[in-house]
């Protein structure tokens, strides 16, 4: 019994790293992810494409290549054209990179939310005298928001659970101390059931929250 | 006041009006009749400008609007809106829709502002409504805050666009109370109606429209008791 509290014991131990990234990941998401919506619907088309192609790159590839390109990819191109230059820590590279990955999914879930908010919201603040600016901060962002609040919390779920395609470009998060630890003695059942057991002590009270949330939001629509 | 001079807007390929050309002067109440399609909220909508005309010029207190370098929010404040869907901001309170605008618009200090709401909730009997969400009210008093909030930045016009279409019939009769309230007051308004019963009863003028055109148009008693048009004629002994 022992090895399994040790084969736990020892994700845990990589659970800060898996935290830290996800959290700075998923700010860096958003703020770069409303950003990409707005732009997604501004009236100039040509911004329009090339941010369309930037979700659809960002989504069309694996996190795994992603974070490859921009761990060991990224430093070589800049080596080739002569600057001296390589990630201090790989744990920067990988905020860096699921942040931009989770940017793309974050546009879309924005850019829906925003879209599900009734036009004659709009229209009703104009009509009172409200420029854009204040029709969209004060009438249809607070209402998005609510919207899109637990597929928010889904994605921050989504992108956990990513993190640890991580361990290939030698984070040491919670897989790769499973990685480590089985490789070293050989428990890689134990190693590996403790390594599930500590994302599903992060991931199941994470959707016990979407689903409170979305109950909570079914009630005020059924009531609207 | 409102002049409106050979207004015509399009939908892509779709013709909604074709060529509007009217007056209303102020302190009048004009109804706007005429069968679905007709083109009457799309004449409303386009007088302050939540829809762009094609063509055609509209003019209020003889400035005209549609033309580039006016600023569209200002016109705006002079013309309250109703709309059929009452369209009340379900994140705020009652007191929040009426007084996010004047607050964040006009600067009005909030307890002021506050004052002010409680006075037109008053008016519209819904005192005691301050304080809820707009879910928890029946149709007619969402529509009554709605007329509130729109008089809140003090109007010069207030427009109507079908405000008792999507009521039970039983809550039609306390949104047109108040709507008569607003007309003994001396408002200048322009009711897009189905209530032939109401424009007859309040209106100065009546225009009856029909394919994007306003076909006839007159005193109440001469459009409901005799039509010239044939359209009109028509229409009116499908609806009364």
């Amino acid at each position: 019994m022992d090895v399994y509290f040790k084969g736990i014991q020892i994700a845990y131990s990589g659970i800060m790293v898996t935290l830290q990234i996800t959290v700075f990941a998923v700010l860096i998401g958003v703020a770069l992810g409303l950003i990409v919506a707005i732009s997604k619907m501004s009236s100039i088309k040509p911004v329009r494409l090339i941010f369309s192609v930037y979700v659809e790159v960002l989504r069309g590839t694996p996190l795994v290549v992603q974070a490859l390109i921009m761990y060991a990819g990224v430093p070589m191109l800049m080596q080739t054209y002569g600057i001296n230059f390589r990630w201090e820590d790989p744990i920067i590279a990988s905020i860096l990179v699921c942040g931009i990955n989770s940017s793309a999914y974050v546009a879309e879930i924005i850019r829906s939310g925003l879209q599900a908010v009734d036009r004659g919201q709009m229209e009703a603040a104009r009509s009172l005298g409200m420029n854009h600016i204040q029709a969209m901060r004060f009438i249809i962002v607070p209402q998005a928001f609510r919207i899109i609040l637990p597929a928010l919390a889904n994605e921050f779920i989504a992108l956990l659970k990513e993190t640890a395609v991580l361990s290939v470009i030698s984070v040491v998060e919670v897989t790769r101390r499973s990685m480590l630890w089985a490789a070293a003695t050989f428990e890689a059942w134990p190693a590996y059931l403790g390594t599930a057991f500590v994302y599903l002590s992060i991931t199941i009270p994470l959707s016990r929250l979407v689903a409170y949330l979305e109950r909570r939001m079914a009630q005020s629509d059924r009531s609207k | 006041m409102i002049e409106v001079s050979n207004l015509s807007k399009s939908f892509g390929k779709l013709e909604v009006l074709r060529g509007i050309s009217e007056t209303v002067r102020e302190s009048e109440v004009v109804c706007v009749i005429g069968p679905s399609g007709s083109g009457k909220s799309t004449f409303l909508r386009c007088i302050n400008l939540l829809e762009i005309p094609t063509s055609g010029e509209i003019y209020i207190d003889g400035e005209q609007i549609n033309k580039k370098d006016v600023d569209i929010n200002k016109v705006r404040k002079k013309l309250g809106m109703v709309f059929q869907n009452f369209n009340l901001f379900p994140h705020m309170t009652t007191l929040e829709n009426i007084t996010i605008s004047p607050i964040q618009v006009n600067k009005t200090p909030k307890v002021e502002a506050e004052k002010e709401a409680m006075e037109l909730l008053k008016m519209v009997g819904l005192q005691d409504k301050a304080d809820v969400y707009p879910a928890s009210l029946s149709g007619g008093q969402k529509q009554r805050a709605a007329i509130a909030r729109a008089l809140a930045m003090k109007p010069e016009i207030m427009l109507f666009d079908e405000p008792t279409s999507a009521l039970d019939p039983e809550m039609v009769g306390e949104v047109l109370q108040v709507m008569k309230d607003l007309v003994n007051q001396g408002m200048t308004m322009v009711i897009v109606t189905h209530e032939m019963g109401f424009a007859r009863e309040v209106s100065d003028r009546v225009l009856f429209m029909d394919e994007g055109l306003i076909v006839e148009q007159g005193r109440p008693e001469e459009i409901f008791v005799n039509p010239q048009n044939e359209r009109t004629k028509n229409f009116l002994s499908k609806v009364l």
